[in-house]
C-alpha cells in the first residue's frame, strides 16, 4: 500500500506572507493577484480572522462526501491521499458543491465547458516523490507536507511543545478525518471552523442508511403490491363468474317465461 | 382582414407568445453564453431555481400517475378508471420537463448519458438519475396505447397492443416501485449536506417526507389539469371522481402533517419555528398553503362538491407544495451558505417555457388522443372494465 500524505498547517506559525497560494497560482499558470475567497483560479486562499492567518485549502478527506454524492464517480480517494477530479468522467452537476462540508469545491461560471475546479494536493508531483507546491514555498514551516502518521505525530510534538496551542488537531477525526491537518493557538471555531455536521462520523454515513433501506422497501413492497393484485384479480373473477352466471339464469328465466 | 387578426389576438396567445418569446431568448443565453449570463447560481448556491422549481417540483407534482395506476392496476379500484390516462399523460409530460431541465441543469450537458455507463451506487443523485431515466421509459411505455390506438395499421396495432396488455402489470408494479424510490430520493438528495440545510428541514427523514408530501401534491395537479380540460376542451368526467380526489388529497395531507410535525419535534426543531427569522416566515408560509388552509378547505362538504372550489383547493396545495421544494433547495441554505440569491429572470423564463411546453402537449393530448372520456360521444366500453359486467352485477 502506498504511503497516506498529508499536509500539517499550522496556524501559530502562519505568518500570512501568501508564498502557498503564489506558488500555486503559479503553478497552475494562474494570474498571481491574490482574491478574498477560494475560487476556480484559487485553490488555497490565505483568510485573515482577527490578527490570525487560515488557509481554505480542500480538505482531502479520509472518506470524502464529494466522492460518495457524485452521480458519475468523477471524483476518488487515491491511496497516496489526494481527492482526486477526474474532468473526463464530470457531467457538471455541482452536487459535489452541495455536498461538501467544507464548501471547497468551486465552478468555472464563465466558461460554456465548466468544469469543478479544487486542490489536488500536486497529486503528479507528489507521485514524482515532489512535495506539493505551497508547502514548498512556505517559508515558516507552518504547511508541512509528510506521511500523515508522521504529521499527527509532528503536531502532538508541537501542541506538547508548547502550551499555548489548543490540544486539538483539526481534521484528525473531524467527519472521518482528512489529509489536511491543522494546529492552532486560538480556538478553532473562533477562526470560523466549524464543527463537522457528523461529528467524527464520515459524511457518507448520512446517505448510507436511506440508501440502504432501498432494496428491503423495493423487496417488500413488491411482495405487498404483487399480493394485493392477486387479491384483486381473484375478486374481479368471482365477480365476473358470477355475473356470467346470472346472466345465464336470467336469459334460462326468460326463455321459460316465453314459452 | 385586420379585424380578423385582431380577434385572433387574445389574452392568453400573448401571453404564450411572451413565454416563448423570452423563454428561446434564456435558452440562447443558457447553452451559447453560459451560467454566468443566464443565472445567478453560484459557488455558494451551486443549485437554484432549475433545481427547486424544475426538478423537485417537476417529478412531485407528477407523482398521480404511479398513484393512479396503482390504485386503478394493482389495488381494483376501478372507479379511478376514467381519470388514468389522464394521470399517466401529466407524469410523463411531467418527466419530460424534467428531462429536457436536466440538460439546462449539468453544465456539460452533451455527456448527459455518463449516469447510464459511469455507476456510483454511493451517490444517491446516482439513483435518482437511473430511477428517473428507468420511469420515464415505464410512462412512455404506459402511455404508448393512446398513440398506438389511432395509428391506421389494423393488424399492427392489434398485435402490439396484446403484447402490451401481457406485461402492461408487471411493468406498472416496477413503475410504482421505482416512483416511490425516486420521489424520496429526491429529498434524500439533501441529506449529506447536513450542517448547511436549516433545521426547519433537515431530518434524517427528509426522504420520507418528499414521498408523503408528493402524492397528495401529484394528486391534486391531476385534479386541476382534468377540470380545467372539462371547461375548455370539451371531455367530461364524472365530477364524484374529482370529488373523492379531494378527500383522497385531504386524508393523504393530514398524514403527511403528522409526520411532518412529529419529525420536527423529534429533531427538537420547533423552536426555530418562532424565531423572527426568514426561514421561519418561510416555514409557516408552507405550513398554511401546504397543510393548514387545504386540510381545512377540503374537510367541508360544500368545498369537495363544487368544482371551482375544489379547483382553488387544489391550486393552493400546489402552491403550498412548491413553496415546500424551493424553501428545501433555496430558503433552507442560503444562511449556511452565506449568501442571497435570487434567481434571475432568465432561470424562470426557460423553466416557464419547459413547463408551458408541457402544458400545451397536454392540451393537444386531449384535444387529439382518447385520454379522457369526450363529452359529445358515448362512452367507449374502454372506460369501463369488462365491458360493464361488474358493475352491474
Amino acid at each position: 500500500m502506498a504511503r497516506r500524505t498529508a499536509m500539517l498547517i499550522d496556524i501559530k506559525r502562519c505568518i500570512g506572507c501568501l508564498s502557498c497560494e503564489t506558488a500555486c497560482k503559479q503553478l497552475h499558470g494562474f494570474s498571481p493577484d491574490p482574491e478574498p475567497t477560494l475560487s476556480d483560479t484559487a485553490f488555497t486562499v490565505v483568510e485573515t480572522r482577527g490578527d490570525k492567518f487560515v488557509r481554505k485549502i480542500c480538505m482531502h478527506c479520509e472518506n470524502p462526501a464529494c466522492a460518495s454524492a457524485c452521480p458519475v464517480g468523477a471524483i476518488s480517494k487515491s491511496a497516496l491521499g489526494p481527492v482526486l477530479y477526474n474532468a473526463d468522467k464530470c457531467i457538471g452537476c455541482r452536487y459535489c458543491m452541495l455536498a461538501c462540508p467544507y464548501s471547497v469545491p468551486r465552478y468555472q461560471w464563465t466558461k460554456l465547458a465548466p468544469y469543478v475546479k479544487k486542490c489536488d494536493l500536486c497529486s503528479e508531483r507528489i507521485k514524482a516523490g515532489v512535495q506539493p507546491a505551497c508547502s514548498e514555498a512556505c517559508p515558516a514551516q507552518a504547511s508541512v507536507f509528510g506521511s500523515r502518521d508522521e504529521l499527527i505525530a509532528e503536531a502532538w510534538n508541537r501542541i506538547r511543545a508548547d502550551s499555548s496551542y489548543v490540544p486539538h488537531i483539526y481534521g484528525l477525526e473531524e467527519a472521518g478525518g482528512s489529509c489536511v491537518l491543522f494546529v492552532s493557538d486560538v480556538p478553532f471555531e473562533k477562526l470560523g471552523f466549524k464543527p463537522a455536521p457528523t461529528g467524527n462520523q464520515p459524511m457518507p454515513t448520512l446517505t448510507a442508511s436511506a440508501l440502504g433501506d432501498s432494496p428491503k422497501v423495493v423487496i417488500m413492497g413488491g411482495t405487498v403490491l404483487s399480493a394485493l393484485y392477486w387479491v384483486t384479480q381473484r375478486r374481479r373473477e368471482v365477480a365476473l363468474a358470477e355475473a356470467e352466471e346470472k346472466a345465464t339464469l336470467n336469459k334460462i328465466k326468460r326463455e321459460r317465461s316465453q314459452p | 382582414m385586420i379585424a380578423r387578426i385582431r380577434s385572433e389576438i387574445t389574452l392568453w396567445r400573448v401571453i404564450v407568445a411572451i413565454i416563448f418569446v423570452t423563454g428561446i431568448y434564456a435558452t440562447y443565453l443558457r447553452f451559447l453564453v453560459g451560467f454566468r449570463a443566464s443565472t445567478n447560481l453560484s459557488d455558494q448556491m451551486p443549485w437554484g431555481l432549475w433545481v427547486g422549481l424544475g426538478t423537485l417540483c417537476g417529478i412531485g407534482l407528477s407523482a398521480a400517475g404511479f398513484g393512479i395506476s396503482a390504485a386503478v392496476y394493482l389495488l381494483g379500484m376501478e372507479r379511478y378508471r376514467p381519470i388514468l390516462r389522464a394521470s399517466i399523460l401529466i407524469s410523463f409530460l411531467g418527466y419530460m420537463t424534467v428531462c429536457v431541465g436536466y440538460l439546462y441543469e449539468i453544465g456539460l450537458p452533451w455527456r448527459f448519458w455518463h449516469p447510464i455507463v459511469m455507476w456510483n451506487h454511493t451517490s444517491v443523485l446516482f439513483d435518482v438519475c437511473v430511477c428517473i431515466m428507468t420511469y420515464t421509459a415505464v410512462l412512455t411505455f404506459e402511455f404508448a396505447p393512446a398513440v398506438i390506438e389511432k395509428l391506421p395499421w389494423k393488424r399492427f396495432r392489434e398485435t402490439v397492443l396484446q403484447y402490451h396488455h401481457k406485461i402492461l402489470i408487471g411493468v406498472v408494479l416496477a413503475g410504482v416501485l421505482l416512483s416511490s424510490m425516486h420521489q424520496s430520493y429526491l429529498g434524500g438528495l439533501y441529506l449529506i449536506a447536513r450542517g448547511k440545510v436549516h433545521p426547519l428541514w433537515y431530518s434524517q427523514y427528509m426522504h420520507a417526507m418528499f414521498y408523503l408530501s408528493a402524492i397528495p401534491a401529484g394528486l391534486a395537479l391531476t385534479v386541476m389539469a382534468i377540470y380545467l380540460s372539462m371547461r375548455s376542451l370539451n371531455v367530461r368526467v364524472d365530477f364524484g371522481i374529482l370529488s373523492d380526489c379531494g378527500r383522497l388529497i385531504q386524508l393523504l395531507l393530514i398524514v403527511f402533517a403528522f409526520f411532518r410535525v412529529l419529525d420536527l419535534a423529534a429533531n427538537q426543531a420547533w423552536g426555530y419555528a418562532f424565531q423572527r427569522t426568514s426561514e421561519a416566515g418561510y416555514f409557516w408560509l408552507e405550513m398554511m398553503l401546504l397543510l393548514a388552509i387545504p386540510i381545512s378547505l377540503l374537510s367541508y362538504e360544500h368545498v369537495r362538491t363544487n368544482p371551482e372550489r375544489l379547483y382553488w383547493a387544489c391550486a393552493i396545495v400546489v402552491a403550498g407544495f412548491m413553496v415546500n421544494r424551493l424553501n428545501v433547495s433555496i430558503n433552507a441554505l442560503q444562511a449556511a451558505m452565506g449568501t442571497h440569491y435570487v434567481p434571475k429572470w432568465t432561470e424562470l423564463a426557460s423553466s416557464v417555457l419547459v413547463i408551458a411546453a408541457g402544458v400545451m402537449a397536454f392540451r393537444y393530448a386531449v384535444i387529439y388522443l382518447d385520454i379522457l372520456p369526450k363529452a359529445t360521444s358515448k362512452p367507449l366500453s374502454r372506460w369501463i372494465s369488462n365491458g360493464g359486467l361488474p358493475a352491474q352485477a
